[in-house]
């Protein structure tokens, strides 16, 4: 153990933190989902990678957040920064038929720096293809999803979709990283002020 | 009040308690505390409620009349409170207070803002306030320091600031070193960056009017236009061509050559004289001098000014020297042409040099000349002294270094002596000799007299001597020119043809002639005056300028001279200003005259004996300006430098920091630089840096402007390694090679960290393939044809997954965003109708089950399930020794063969036979990916097993996803068994007592279906042919006539054995589609075909696709080379081999078994498997004969091509078969029937066959059209083929499309190379010896015999197999080896099949698992035969036995 630490060989990320609330003003009564997008070099050591919310419903105040405080635990080791872990969130909630419909996709990065972050996600939801499909999808309760959530951590493909702003997800993060300036990645704040 | 009964009356309840508590004590003690929080309160009567409300109105009462006072009693009236903040109904209007609104006195209210507030006064601040006690005002701007325009602030403001900050604590801070209030410069741009905005109603100011103009046209298309609309010839270049002169001419006499030379000279002297160098330098010397003395005086020596000192000093002495050769040159060149002068008896040049003296005063400049060298000498002494003292240390450490060797050498010696005293004297000289340094010799000083000579001797040299006259030439154009009557003949004819010679310059602007000037005489001194003006009104932009001089010898030819080009003026250079500038020219044509003219390119020398050989050339000058015009109303008439498109050097181009100044291309930098010092920019201001850097750059020589041209400037400063080191790294190496998706990198997980954690072996794959990919394996291949097709057919299969990678980052919509589809009104009727099904139907249909998508799954999630149900016609074991005679089954019809019913076949056999049968034991083996399951045996030809086993599937890599699990190349191996138990009880005594038998399993047949056809198909339902040898050894094929049901009469109809099995995959996975799609779409530009032949197929596919959904409709496939090509130019009548059609001259059915023969033995390599299931890639026919590997559209083309040229009728079928999936198979017309031809393995079947594997007939097609199925059943048992009805096949040609006679993309004919037997031969024995090499190392425990002698006989049944197809043996292999061997017990069989290579064959006689036999005694025999085809098509027959002694 002693030579691990002597000379290592990864570097550790520790990110917890909550989804504390989401702004979503023309919907109620949300859960969102979330997962972690990363790179090949990154695995995930301990905590969850994926999760599912409870429903909560809108608060009275004027704020009107949807409020979750979901926790978010989980340690990544890695060999490289490049594919840094992405957090991608998405919320669903019921239609006015009681469908499940999505309401909204989102992705961040982790913060790179360790301490702590407050991130705020827009969110959007990808549109119909035609104002017919739009009819239908609204009457059927199938709104356009996408097959994979993931989608929204990668830039490939988007040129051939369409989307729309919903709202707005509020992610705290406490990040802890382990060795990387060992291994020679510089990331905390203070040290680019006085090199 | 609204609240509930029920709720009120709790509250009230509560009220009463603690009301209750507070009458005995104001606060309740602990035990009524506790009893009020668990206490289950009854109901109190009534009357005290209302107690409790007269209570609470005079408490309310009471508030209001307290008013302000009520703090005085605070405590009591909380307590009070407590009570009303269980009351809830009570009104907002209860804890209002109304009070009357305050006033205070304007006076008053003054007095208490001057307490407060501080207004600062406008008047100014005194200096000394501002800046620190004991300062002065220090202004940063005079100091030379940028600092920038403060923005305006009006002074009142700024004292006001100013006061109100000195008030505060550390007011000063906010004043700098001037007294000034800190302030960045001031962010207000000189003119408005934001375009202006225009309000249409107010009035607009005139210059900011719109005007309209019409639209013109540009006049030229070029883009060297400079004009943009604008009347043309609105910019004009002026050239001014003044004259020229010749340093150099062919007519030249020897005088004028020294002339030409002595005025070069005299240039040089003035332009030296007017620098004045060593003037300078001296002064610079004398000046230096005082300062070394200076300084030696103050504190010791300056080295640096010592230094510059001696520097300049050698400076004047060079220029010095430079001087004074000059001046002796011009003398000797003087004097040389008055020799010359005088040798010749005429002069021809006016050109005359005084010498002018200048006395000096002798004593005084001898007084300086010997001050000079004294002082010279001093300090070169000092110099000197300096080497000295410098060398003298270094000789001191040296001779320190080596006294103290010699010290060391001699006590070693003393040493020596004492050790051994004989040896004492060599050892001593050995040592010393060899090792012993140099004594160093201590360093000379300077002698003084010695320097003195030397700074003497280089003055006379260098300077004037003391009391010489100063000598300053001058030229002058003076003399007279001998005239012509006096000189000798040569000369006479040298100035004659001068006379004749003239010349004219000819300007050239773009490469174009626009002028010329008139033809001159060249006069005698070789001058030509022009003095033209040309005015070029130009509208192109000039790229280059070009003047060309011709010379004219009397009315003869014109001869180009030489050519220079003219730089194309500044935008600057205005007509009027600019200078006249001289040109040089040269020219290298070589000249020979006959007269006194020394011609040109011609050695010639001024002395009489001709040494001193010089050869010059022609030359001259050209004086001329070139400018821009002046327009009549003072507007300079350049083009727009926006649109110049020369080859200014780009670097300078690109840093438009001249723009920043308005002057933009402006290209001559000095100029640049004398403006910027003209108008003293401020090179601090970090507005001007550009600007400054740009002028350093262009200005100081060395940073010079670079040759090349670099796209991306700027990327070398963000590269962080070079690309050496990014190379060397094996890290980033793996990094760049995952993110290629190379192969074996691509779901590299993990990539380390550190270099040293990367093992070489990491790469050792990649690389060997690298390596590999140009070199031929001749050992997996044994044939140098074979090799070369797999090499050819790996590279057509990287490239076309290279494309396949580029589509995958390919995005449709429908792979990124799942949408339900716009329900039609025809599927909401359907879903209607859908509620009104049963909800248990008797029927019940096979639900679909979940797909999964891949990428979420891991090893082990994937299970195969095969289900072994039941088989027919297995061969049964044959009782030893039973002989029999079997009728020949070669000359059966088709009619025979395929007829609807049986025909009554009476059996041969003896009845006896029925009950001698002994049974079999069959089991089936199932092995997948090196796992291996097998069922129970059971028992009799026809077995029900009907048992699940389940497989583990694991992908290559782990690597789940579509692409991966497309390209499993693995195939399920279901292998058919007989158990044999053989009683090995040695002592029939024991018998009662115990049961010794060995098991041992004889390989019967087998099925390979190969997992790609699984994935694709999701499941494989259905009944199969089992591959069983022709001949089994011990085994014979039984028709078991004695029940005669009437299925199996249907059956026995067929010969094989067939089994019934079911293959899927749990869970579900879903196969990769829409890469085909999308790979249409890349390739769907690509092809030759007509568009409208292309948009007729794309609707019949269309509307055939909507019809029959689930039939396959082709029209257009892709070849070779990624085209598209419409499919009926492959079908084309082509010759089958030669040797295959004599085989049998009359009898066509057998030709055609062997035509289908050949086509099956071509290897087969599915498309859908090397190109990971993207598309089919369509090989012509002589592709496919040349790869001699393709899938069963190739086979079936070339089937069906061949049996077009034999003259039949034949059409390809395209539809689904069991287990290929959707595949090829050929249809013929044979003699009133319908007869489907599997290309891949050369069966034929019946129409009528139910064991046909065609299981669906989509489409068919012919060499001029396809038919599309739209019959109700698509079954080839239950469909009609004849295609002429339009009611059951859909054309594609027809009338309204009727066929163009499209060319087929087959060749004319094909080529077969002769069957090369020898090399048949020797593959034969190398595939033999390896096979045998590999049984021996399966069998790692036991030794292996081979009986040579069954070998033999086993190698003589091979080419009557070959020759019989393996259909129609002889039974009786078993009885003649039975003969030959005697008493061994003999299992075997022959292996058949196509040769691709060796691996495949080693895999078959593995699967068979022969080697497995545990016997001790075995003994085994192999044998193999090729049998080459034209087109090195080869059959291979591999005859494999074991052999058990009987005891």
């Amino acid at each position: 153990m002693a030579a691990a630490a002597a000379a290592p060989t990864v570097f550790l990320l520790m990110v917890n933190g909550q989804i504390e609330s989401a702004q979503f003003p023309a919907f109620d009564e949300l859960y969102c989902k979330y997962c972690f997008v990363y790179g090949h070099d990154w695995a995930p050591t301990t905590g969850l990678e994926e999760g599912i919310s409870q429903i909560t419903c809108k608060n009275r105040d004027a704020q009107q957040a949807l409020v979750w405080n979901f926790p978010i635990d989980i340690t990544f080791k890695s060999t490289n920064p490049s594919g840094w872990p992405q957090i991608v969130v998405s919320v669903y909630g019921p239609d006015l038929f009681g469908n499940d419909v999505v309401r909204g996709y989102g992705a961040v990065h982790v913060p790179f720096t360790p301490g702590s972050h407050r991130r705020t996600i827009p969110m959007f939801v990808p549109e119909s293809t035609s104002k017919l499909q739009k009819i239908t999808s609204w009457l059927m309760g199938r709104h356009p999803e996408f097959t994979d959530p993931k989608v929204v951590a990668q830039g490939e493909g988007r040129e051939v979709i369409t989307v729309r702003s919903q709202g707005f997800v509020t992610i705290s993060f406490n990040v802890v990283t382990k060795d990387m300036k060992k291994l020679g990645y510089d990331v905390s704040p203070s040290d680019m002020q006085n090199p | 009040i609204e609240t509930s009964f029920a709720e009120f009356s709790i509250r009230e309840r509560m009220r009463e308690k603690l009301k209750a508590a507070r009458v005995q004590t104001d606060f309740p003690s602990a035990e009524e505390a506790y009893k009020f929080f668990t206490f289950s309160f009854d109901p109190d009567p009534e009357n005290i409620k209302d107690e409790t409300k007269s209570k609470k109105k005079s408490e309310s009462n009471q508030e209001e009349e307290e008013g302000e006072e009520q703090e005085c009693d605070e405590e009591d009236c909380l307590v009070n409170n407590r009570e009303d903040l269980f009351i809830i109904d009570q009104m907002a209007r209860d804890f209002l207070v109304v009070k009357p609104a305050e006033y205070k006195s304007y006076s008053e209210r003054l007095q208490k803002e001057r307490e407060i507030l501080f207004t600062p006064s406008i008047l100014t601040v005194p200096m000394s306030q501002k800046v620190p006690e004991n300062m002065q005002p220090r202004y940063i701007e005079d100091e030379g320091l940028y600092t920038g325009e403060r923005p305006i602030v009006s002074l009142s403001n700024q004292n006001i600031l100013e006061n109100r900050i000195l008030r505060q604590e550390q007011g000063k801070r906010w004043f700098g070193d001037d007294g000034k209030l800190l302030a960045l410069p001031s962010p207000i741009k000189q003119y408005s960056t934001r375009p202006p905005i225009f309000s249409l109603e107010e009035g607009i100011e005139p210059e900011l009017e719109t005007l309209y103009r019409k639209a013109m046209k540009p006049m030229h298309a070029n883009q060297y236009i400079v004009g943009s609309g604008d009347p043309q010839g609105q910019f004009q270049l002026d050239i001014d061509i003044s004259g020229l002169i010749f340093t150099h001419h062919p007519c030249f006499s020897r005088e004028h050559v020294l002339a030409a030379k002595l005025a070069q000279l005299y240039d040089q002297y003035l332009a030296r004289r007017q620098q004045n160098l060593t003037k300078l330098l001296t002064d610079k010397l004398h000046a230096l001098r005082n300062a070394v003395q200076s300084s030696l005086d103050n504190s010791g020596t300056s080295f640096l000014h010592i230094y510059i000192y001696r520097q300049t000093r050698r400076l004047r002495d060079a220029e010095q020297e430079k001087d004074r050769t000059l001046l002796k040159t011009i003398i000797k060149v003087w004097k040389e042409m008055k020799s010359l002068r005088d040798f010749q008896k005429f002069t021809n040049t006016p050109m005359k040099l005084y010498l002018r003296k200048e006395e000096v005063d002798q004593r005084s400049d001898k007084k300086i000349y010997e001050a000079e060298i004294q002082a010279e000498i001093n300090e070169l002494l000092e110099e000197y002294m300096e080497e000295y003292e410098k060398k003298m240390e270094e000789y001191k450490t040296e001779l320190q270094e080596w006294k103290s060797w010699k010290k060391a050498q001699k006590t070693k010696k003393k040493k020596k002596i004492k050790q051994s005293q004989d040896q004492e004297e060599e050892e001593a000289e050995n040592s010393e000799y060899v090792e012993e340094p140099v004594k160093p010799i201590p360093p000379k000083l300077a002698d003084s007299l010695e320097v003195e000579q030397q700074v003497r001797e280089k003055a006379i040299n260098i300077r004037r001597k003391p009391g010489e006259p100063v000598l300053i030439p001058e030229l002058s154009l003076t003399g007279s020119v001998t005239p012509n009557d006096l000189c000798p003949r040569a000369e006479v004819l040298r100035r004659e043809d001068v006379k004749k010679r003239s010349l004219f310059l000819k300007v050239l602007f773009n490469t174009k002639e626009v002028s010329r000037t008139i033809s001159r005489q060249i006069s005698s001194d070789f001058r030509v005056h022009f003095g033209q003006i040309f005015n070029l009104k130009i509208f192109n932009w000039p790229e280059s300028l070009k003047l060309q001089i011709y010379e004219t010898m009397g009315f003869s030819s014109t001869n180009l001279l030489a050519e220079m080009f003219i730089p194309v003026p500044e935008t600057t250079v205005l007509t009027g200003r600019a200078r006249t500038e001289e040109i040089e020219f040269s020219s290298n044509q070589r000249v020979m005259l006959d007269h006194e003219g020394v011609g040109s390119g011609v050695p010639f020398s001024f002395e009489a004996d001709g040494s001193n050989k010089i050869t010059l050339m022609t030359s001259g000058k050209v004086s001329s300006s070139v400018s821009w015009a002046i327009g009549e109303n003072g507007v300079p008439l350049i083009p727009l430098v926006s649109q110049q498109k020369t080859g200014i050097p780009s670097a300078l181009k690109n840093i438009d920091a001249v723009a920043s100044i308005g002057t933009s291309g402006v290209t001559d930098m000095k100029k640049l630089a004398k403006w910027a010092a003209e108008t003293k920019l401020d090179p601090n201001d970090p507005k001007n840096a550009d600007l400054m850097q740009l002028i350093m750059v262009a200005t100081s020589g060395d940073a010079c402007v670079p040759g090349f041209f670099r796209l991306e400037q700027l990327q070398q400063e963000f590269n962080f390694a070079s690309d050496e080191e990014l190379n060397r790294s094996k890290r980033f190496q793996l990094l760049q090679l995952r993110h290629r998706e190379v192969a074996e990198f691509r779901n590299y997980k993990q990539v380390p960290l550190l270099e040293r954690e990367i093992t070489e072996k990491l790469f050792e794959n990649y690389e060997k393939r690298l390596r590999e990919r140009d070199v031929i394996d001749s050992k997996d291949h044994l044939d140098a044809h074979r090799a070369l097709v797999a090499k050819y057919l790996q590279k057509v299969r990287e490239s076309v997954i290279n494309r396949f990678l580029t589509a995958k980052h390919h995005f449709l919509l429908s792979d990124l965003v799942n949408e339900e589809e716009v329900p039609s009104l025809g599927n909401l009727g359907l879903s209607l109708f859908k509620l009104a099904e049963p909800k248990r139907p008797l029927k019940p249909r096979r639900k679909e089950r979940k797909k999964v998508t891949a990428q979420n799954l891991s090893d082990g999630d994937i299970n195969l399930l095969v289900n072994i149900i039941r088989a027919y016609d297995i061969p049964v074991r044959k009782p030893v020794l039973s002989k029999l005679q079997q009728p020949s089954r070669s000359s059966r019809s088709f009619n025979e063969m395929f007829a609807a019913s049986p025909s009554p076949q009476s059996p041969t056999r003896s009845i006896d036979w029925t009950f001698n049968q002994v049974l079999v034991h069959p089991f089936v083996e199932v092995s997948f990916q090196r796992t291996v399951c097998r069922t129970t045996a059971a028992e009799g030809p026809n077995p029900n097993w009907n048992e699940e086993l389940e497989l583990p599937f694991r992908a290559p890599n782990g690597d789940y996803s579509t692409t991966s699990l497309q390209s499993v190349k693995d195939e399920v191996f279901i292998n058919i068994f007989d158990e044999v138990l053989y009683d090995v009880l040695e002592d029939d005594r024991e018998r009662g007592s115990g049961i010794h038998t060995r098991v041992e399993r004889h390989w019967l047949g087998s099925v390979r279906i190969p997992f790609s056809t699984i994935y694709f198909q999701t499941r494989i339902d259905g009944t199969f042919k089992i591959d069983i040898p022709p001949v089994l050894l011990g085994y014979s094929k039984e028709k078991n006539l004695g029940n005669e049901r009437s299925y199996d009469s249907v059956r026995s109809l067929s010969e094989g054995s067939y089994i019934t099995v079911f293959i899927t995959i749990e869970p579900q996975l879903i196969p990769g589609d829409p890469v085909r799609e999308k790979l249409y779409y890349l390739l769907k530009f690509d092809t030759q075909e007509d568009e409208k032949l292309l948009q007729a197929a794309e609707k019949y596919q269309a509307e055939c696709a909507l019809k029959f959904p689930s039939r396959q409709c082709l029209t257009t496939v892709v070849d070779i080379n990624g085209k598209t090509v419409f499919i009926t130019r492959y079908i084309k009548p082509l010759n089958p081999p030669q040797e295959l059609l004599n085989g049998h001259p009359n009898n066509s059915q057998a030709a055609a078994e062997l035509v289908a023969r050949y086509v099956s033995l071509i290897p087969f390599l599915p498309d859908s498997v090397s190109f990971a299931g993207i598309c089919d890639l369509w090989s012509t026919s002589d592709q496919f004969l040349d790869l001699l590997a393709g899938d069963e559209e190739e086979h079936a083309v070339l089937l069906c091509n061949y049996f077009l040229s034999m003259g039949k009728k034949a059409w390809l079928i395209i539809g689904n078969a069991i287990p290929e999936g959707t595949t090829a198979y050929v249809l013929t017309w044979e003699q009133n029937q319908y007869v489907i031809w599997n290309p891949s393995n050369g069966r034929c079947y019946g129409q009528f066959d139910t064991f046909c594997p065609l299981q669906s007939v989509g489409c068919l097609i012919s060499f001029d059209n396809i038919w599309f199925n739209i019959q109700q059943y698509d079954s080839p048992v239950r469909i009609n083929f004849d295609i002429s009805k339009p009611k059951l096949w859909k054309s594609f040609f027809s009338q309204s499309l009727p066929y163009p006679g499209l060319s087929s993309v087959q060749p004319e004919e094909l080529i077969y190379q002769h069957i090369d037997k020898a090399a048949a031969l020797e593959l034969q024995g190398r595939i033999e010896k390896i096979l045998k090499e590999k049984i021996m190392e399966w069998r790692p425990r036991h030794l292996t015999r081979w009986n040579r002698y069954c070998t033999s006989t086993l190698r003589h049944f091979l080419p009557l197999l070959e020759q019989f197809q393996g259909k129609a043996v002889e039974d009786d292999h078993q009885a003649e080896l039975q003969k030959q061997l005697g008493d061994y017990r003999v299992s075997g069989f022959p292996i058949h099949m196509p040769f691709s290579e060796v691996k495949p064959l080693i895999e078959a006689v593995h699967s068979t698992g022969v080697h497995t036999i545990d016997v001790s005694n075995a003994e085994f025999a192999l044998a193999v035969y090729i049998h080459a085809y034209p087109k090195n098509v080869l059959s291979v027959w591999i005859y494999i036995a074991s052999l058990v002694r009987n005891r």
